[in-house]
């Protein structure tokens, strides 16, 4: 083996990145190493020392729980609702704020501020705003969309898409301004090119705008999966521990919780979770092969 | 000509009475929430949507008799404002170590960082929760503050940015004979305060708006943030003081607000340059 001396500049090279590399060891290495070996043990957080080694019995209770995948079905259902509503809002107000480029200043604050609002203040606001007899209800009784007061909150199927909708209104400004930048930086003679060549409205849309606009999709889709299945404060601030009646706003996060906070189960909980994560993972996975199909890797 | 032009000139006012409608109904919450944090507690039980028939403060001054306002405050500004100081100053570090110095193996260390914002967080947080239990580091500032000191997006817009920076500054630095830290200091740090600004505002407001953290860490009273008050708040008398919960949301909203306004330009660019290489 040969050694090799360090120069100066690795040795500094090593201290400017030390901070990052402590942190990721502590706490993204070892706790996953630790929820892994949970899933493993019949652990009490107040009593540590009697855990017990109960093999894939955690991973098998987890896989087989019909709340598990009922709350699996939950988050997929609210989130192909609030996929498709916020990706056409966003891409929709970056087209339209490119067109007002230099003033649209103003519209971009404005759509921002749902963004910056914390999930706790918004959603106890959109609570009262959603209520029966709040605002948006009276509009929709008077234009006859409704027929009375609705109580979403304690149906079978309103909750989720009621979310999603409230997570469209908090989130689109993100999407926008993602796509506005993507927008900004195509070359405007392809489209002078395409009039030329006397291209329709939705052709220069389709064969100009959405192609060059994909790394910002990609971006988009991806964060999408690994933020919105992990969706936990919005149903905590409008529902119990188990996504209220019917359990119809149980979220996997929320039930990871119940389970470790509620029930106090660390090693099902960790189970949970590594299933979750495992999930994320894979659909991040199976989503970037099937959108960089037939591009190079960069 | 005439005809195109005019055309043009409807289009656009069409694009403003569409922008000028969605800005209405985006903002439209903020406004419900201000305008009943100045009504009765009676007035918006009855009339949630009408405009207040006189200002009544009852619910900024009640605010402060149910929870510790000062107190949260305190926490949330000190807890945030740390937390800020140290993600921006180690984004910097890190970038600095990854783009301007010999750190042996820095296409991996690159990788691994980009690959780390991957990582549900979600995963990790029962066995982090039970290290902090082990460390007895429950009910402490330090747990809400240390996990968030260092995050994966920051580094990476930050190393972004300083790509773009001369090495020809740092070589006449170094034939000066200053040292590396000097130069980090006096020279990288300045010359990189737009995406530090940025930086500084994406962890500002993640701080400043978390609830689970606080949540799952702190059960001491004097240790609550304003975010974790307004949720015991509000959960633990629903529909009573209803005045004073919108007085304390608009309380909460104000300084982010206003951090935001300052920065703006800063933020919007955290989220622009994505996707471009």
């Amino acid at each position: 083996m040969k050694h090799r001396k360090l120069s100066q500049r690795q040795k500094w090279g090593i201290f400017f990145i030390s901070p990052w590399v402590i942190f990721f060891l502590v706490f993204q290495i070892y706790p996953f190493l630790l929820a892994f070996k949970n899933s493993f043990l019949d652990i009490n957080i107040l009593q540590p020392e009697k855990a017990r080694f109960v093999g894939f019995w955690n991973w098998i209770q987890a896989a087989a729980d019909p709340l598990f995948w009922k709350s699996m079905f939950n988050i997929c259902y609210n989130q192909a609702i609030y996929i498709v509503l916020s990706f056409i809002i966003g891409l929709t107000f970056a087209l339209l704020l490119k067109e007002v480029l230099s003033k649209g200043g103003i519209f971009r604050t404005i759509y921002f501020l749902p963004v910056i609002t914390s999930i706790t203040v918004a959603m106890i606001v959109f609570k009262y705003i959603s209520s029966p007899t709040g605002p948006i209800q009276a509009l929709m009784l008077q234009w006859g969309m409704i027929k009375e007061p609705v109580f979403w909150a304690s149906t079978k199927w309103l909750p989720m898409p009621v979310i999603a909708v409230f997570n469209s209104w908090k989130w689109f400004g993100v999407y926008m301004l993602i796509f506005l930048g993507g927008l900004v930086s195509i070359n405007q003679q392809l489209y002078e090119a395409a009039d030329i060549d006397g291209a329709g409205w939705l052709n220069k849309f389709f064969r100009i705008t959405i192609p060059l606009l994909k790394p910002q999709i990609v971006f988009v889709l991806t964060m999408n999966i690994i933020n919105g299945l992990q969706m936990f404060t919005e149903v905590l601030m409008t529902f119990d521990l188990y996504g209220g009646r019917y359990n119809s706003a149980l979220t996997p996060v929320l039930y990871m919780y119940a389970k470790a906070f509620d029930k106090m189960e660390m090693g099902d909980a960790s189970a949970l979770g590594l299933l979750l994560g495992l999930i994320i993972y894979t659909l991040t996975m199976v989503q970037m092969k099937l959108l960089n199909r037939g591009t190079e890797e960069v | 000509m005439e005809m195109a032009y005019k055309k043009k000139q409807m289009q656009k006012i069409f694009i403003y009475a569409v922008l000028v409608l969605c800005a209405i109904v985006v903002i439209y919450p903020f406004f419900y929430m201000v305008m009943n944090s100045f009504k009765t507690g009676p007035e918006i039980q009855h009339n949630p949507t009408a405009l207040p028939q006189g200002l009544s403060f009852a619910g900024y001054t009640g605010m402060f008799d149910t929870l510790n306002v000062p107190l949260l405050f305190f926490n949330t500004t000190l807890v945030a404002g740390i937390l800020t100081l140290l993600n921006t100053f180690i984004s910097a570090m890190v970038a600095y170590g990854i783009v301007k110095t010999d750190v042996p193996g820095k296409k991996i260390l690159f990788r691994i960082i980009l690959a780390s914002m991957m990582i549900p967080g979600i995963l990790l947080t029962i066995p982090t929760y039970m290290m902090m239990y082990s460390w007895d580091w429950i009910n402490t500032y330090r747990v809400l503050i240390f996990p968030g000191s260092v995050s994966a997006y920051n580094i990476f817009l930050v190393i972004q940015f300083m790509k773009q920076v001369d090495d020809a500054y740092l070589e006449a630095a170094r034939i000066d004979g200053a040292g590396e830290w000097d130069i980090f200091c006096k020279i990288v740090l300045p010359m990189c305060k737009p995406v530090l600004a940025t930086v500084f505002i994406l962890a500002f407001m993640g701080a400043w708006n978390d609830l689970f953290g606080p949540l799952l860490y702190i059960r001491d009273k004097s240790l609550w943030t304003l975010q974790l008050g307004l949720y015991r708040f509000n959960t633990s008398t629903p529909g009573t003081y209803l005045e004073q919960i919108y007085a304390a949301m608009t309380f909460i909203t104000i300084p982010v607000v206003i951090v935001f306004l300052f920065l703006q330009k800063n933020f919007i660019k955290a989220f622009t340059g994505i996707g471009l290489k």
